[in-house]
């Protein structure tokens, strides 16, 4: 997809010359999007999206392909916001944003560089919030794709893709065991629909936890147990977070963990479980196993916590399949390129839905499905329903 | 190095419950005190608890891995609390085949054997140490086969217990266990996508259900290829596609052996195969998978950790996971730790049983209340009641 249909899309010449900055969790798929785009023409510079998700293989990799790279594995969260000012220093046009990290931070601290930039396509759905929330405070200056809410995105990305790694990951660090286990799933959005959907599927009972009643409801329908977080916790064998927010488990859940609970962050932000309230609430740390700690409780109930409450699927594993990301960031590669050639007005837009079934087609097409086109007939259209001779030639009345 | 051997060993045994309930039952009749018992399972942290259990118990532990699927680390742990361990992880074929004399040497008196390699070899080229033999728990459907065949012919000269036989193994290592752990390892190995892929799984034995039912859960579209009539209608039966192996694999993103028969898949196989396909082994590893048999291929050399190319001379391409060892052991930790829980619970109370001495040659099973109390033990872990039979029902069931 990228290599061949997206890289066609982008031989307009609309990037060439063009200042990029690439703020993505930075693995060999990145690495491959940043490329396209230099092919493509654009100068691309490139930062990790979090402290941890960085792989320093890649990131040199990319070094001697000629890309501007700011970023390294376990790096602290002092010289990841130093690396990102580094790319906000080299003044993009453009950004691809995660969790719109760089794009927030220029708007805080270089007022001058933010008041140029001319567009961000943003990855996630916590980054898209932030960005509304920017739009509603009237301090969104440039236009903004929100490529987390295309189709070839979220219903993929976050749901297959996020679901499939998060247990992926979980097993590997653990070397556990999933049927019979009772996992507690923390947020109902598309990242914890895909884990429930994997969960239930290998054999582990669900119970769901959210804060909104449709989502909530909508659990329940698809046959999750539904329960407040308290009840969930004491229940729990695994506790999976993936609200996007922040502090969903944090000290006065503490108290209702069962002994030997493991808990994973599937959102955004590593404060998602609340690491560092529980270091206080604990007497004693250690990596038993590589990415698995084990906090004792009060000196006496040991709960393990998985990549350190980082994304666990791509700070505890491989990330994304390749295949999710190829589509991923065929979105994230088209809408750069949009934004690059188009005149969109300040706010935040949809990603178009031409294109997006643009992106869907040419995969299908990759794989030699074929799907077929509506015929004349086969659609309600206005004009039959308001015709009463025709209406009733239907046969309908 | 150690350190993170005996952390790996300490995290496993908190999933141990059955293990520890066991190792209890075991101790009160003392019988494995100062008897000198070999290990050759597979060694990784889970085992480990298990070789620290038999030692705990006051039996000289010596333990027997392959290069491959040992973890250096957990065997540098076991070293460290006094075990001899005669395994090195990388080690290659003929500094195993030294080390495998070299256990063997020790004389031992109770085996734990996998795949019944060992007491195959004392039957056959080690006979100098077949008296000092009392008993072997044979953890593989793998093994079992060949021991079978021994008793049959008159040549197994000791008893045996069929610890894979027990449906407290069978059921859950076999299907649970192996089956989430070979589609899980296929897919860290390669950070391949399953669903929307199709997912061809050759044998329906207990592995294969596994293999099958994990694949369609992450959304694989799964077709089964069997020799056995049953197990076939039993596939069907289960909603999976059933196709002859050489028209299955032609549709193919993923092939997983789960046969534990060599020269299962061939190289006639991969010549009918579309370029990418992924081939990973779940079942006994090689020749199970069988690039030899047929046109010639060319292996490649790795291209992610785990993962090599294998070339036919018309431009097709696949990758072949852990070169056709068992997936979930040579690229993955193994099953998890809490199924392995209950089938070394049960070689633990094998072992035991074949201590008392009233065991005569030839292969048994284990007895229904050793596999009831070591699932009660693990339901008990988990604090899930279950129902007692009534005296109507006793009556009921007994009667005709």
């Amino acid at each position: 997809m990228l290599d061949g249909f997206v890289r066609r899309r982008l031989a307009d010449g609309a990037l060439t010359g063009k200042r990029v900055a690439v703020v993505l969790h930075l693995e060999a798929k990145t690495a491959f999007l940043a490329t396209v785009l230099a092919d493509a023409g654009a100068r691309v510079v490139v930062a990790g999206s979090n402290p941890w998700t960085t792989r320093d293989d890649v990131a040199a990799a990319m070094v001697e392909r000629g890309v501007e790279v700011h970023s390294s594995r376990r790096s602290t969260p002092e010289v990841w916001e130093a690396d990102l000012m580094k790319v906000a220093e080299t003044e993009p046009e453009y950004i691809i944003d995660d969790g719109a990290e760089l794009t927030v931070r220029i708007a805080r601290d270089r007022p001058d560089i933010y008041s140029r930039l001319k567009g961000v396509s943003e990855e996630t759905t916590t980054g898209v919030a932030r960005l509304r929330q920017m739009e509603q405070a009237g301090r969104l200056p440039m236009p903004v794709i929100a490529a987390n809410d295309a189709a070839c995105k979220h219903m993929f990305d976050n749901r297959y893709g996020t679901g499939q790694s998060t247990i992926q990951a979980i097993l590997q660090l653990t070397n556990l065991r999933l049927p019979g286990k009772r996992v507690a799933i923390v947020g109902y959005g598309w990242v914890g629909r895909g884990i429930a959907n994997y969960v239930h599927a290998l054999g582990g009972r669900v119970v769901a936890v959210e804060v909104d009643p449709i989502k909530g409801l909508e659990a329940h329908t698809d046959g999750h147990e539904v329960a407040d977080l308290m009840t969930a916790l004491g229940e729990a064998d695994l506790v999976i977070t993936a609200t996007g927010g922040m502090r969903s488990v944090t000290e006065r859940h503490f108290p209702a963990l069962a002994p030997s609970t493991i808990l994973a962050n599937a959102g955004h932000h590593d404060l998602e479980i609340d690491v560092p309230a529980l270091r206080d609430a604990s007497t004693t740390e250690e990596e038993v196993r590589p990415g698995v700690t084990r906090f004792m409780l009060d000196g006496e109930k040991p709960v393990f916590v998985l990549a350190e409450g980082a994304l666990v699927n791509i700070a505890g594993g491989l990330g994304h399949p390749v295949e999710i990301m190829d589509l991923s960031f065929s979105v994230q590669a088209l809408g750069c390129h949009l934004l690059a050639s188009g005149d969109l007005a300040p706010g935040v837009h949809q990603f178009p839905i031409e294109l997006d079934q643009a992106i869907a087609t040419a995969k299908l097409a990759s794989q030699g499905i074929r799907l077929d086109l509506l015929e004349e007939g086969q659609s309600d259209t206005l004009s039959e329903l308001l015709e009463a001779d025709t209406w009733r030639s239907r046969g309908s009345q | 190095m150690s350190s993170t051997g005996r952390g790996m060993i300490d995290f496993a045994r908190q999933f141990m419950p059955a293990l520890a309930a066991a190792t209890e039952t075991v101790s009160g009749g003392g019988r494995m005190t100062g008897r000198r018992v070999g290990i050759a399972l597979t060694l990784e942290p889970k085992t480990a608890c298990f070789v620290e259990a038999v030692a705990s118990l006051g039996a000289e532990v010596a333990v027997f891995g392959s290069g491959h699927s040992t973890k250096g680390a957990v065997a540098a742990a076991l070293a460290e609390s006094g075990v001899q361990v005669f395994a090195e992880e990388g080690a290659e074929r003929d500094r195993v085949s030294e080390l495998r004399e070299a256990f063997i040497d020790t004389r031992p008196e109770y085996v734990s054997d996998d795949g019944a390699s060992i007491v195959r070899r004392i039957h056959a080229e080690r006979r100098d140490v077949l008296g000092d033999l009392l008993g072997v728990a044979e953890e593989t459907t793998s093994g079992v086969r060949p021991l079978r065949v021994m008793e049959a012919e008159g040549a197994l000269m000791v008893p045996c217990v069929a610890v894979n036989d027990a449906r407290v193994k069978s059921l859950f290592d076999n299907v649970y266990g192996t089956g989430q752990s070979v589609v899980m390892a296929m897919l860290d190995a390669t950070n391949m996508q399953m669903s929307g892929s199709a997912v061809v799984v050759v044998g329906y034995g207990r592995v294969g259900r596994g293999i099958a039912s994990v694949a369609r859960g992450l959304g694989a579209r799964v077709t089964v290829t069997e020799i056995d009539p049953v197990e076939a209608l039993a596939a069907h039966h289960d909603g999976f596609r059933v196709r002859p192996l050489a028209q299955a694999v032609t549709e193919a993103d993923f092939v997983i052996t789960a046969t534990g028969i060599g020269h299962t898949l061939t190289a006639e196989h991969v010549a009918l195969m579309r370029d990418g396909v992924i081939i990973a082994v779940g079942g006994a590893g090689p020749p199970e998978f069988d690039p030899s048999m047929g046109p010639a291929l060319e292996w490649g050399p790795e291209v992610r950790p785990k993962v090599r190319p294998l070339s036919t001379g018309s431009g097709v391409t696949v990758f072949v996971v852990a070169d056709g060892y068992c997936a979930n052991t040579s690229a993955g930790e193994g099953n998890p730790i809490e199924v392995m829980d209950l089938s070394l619970a049960l070689q633990l109370r094998a072992l035991d049983l074949l201590a008392t001495g009233d065991l005569a040659p030839g292969v048994h099973l284990l007895p229904r209340h050793i596999e009831d109390e070591v699932a009660g033990s693990q339901l008990a872990a988990a604090g899930i009641e279950i129902d007692q039979p009534t005296e109507a029902q006793i009556r009921a069931a007994t009667s005709w």
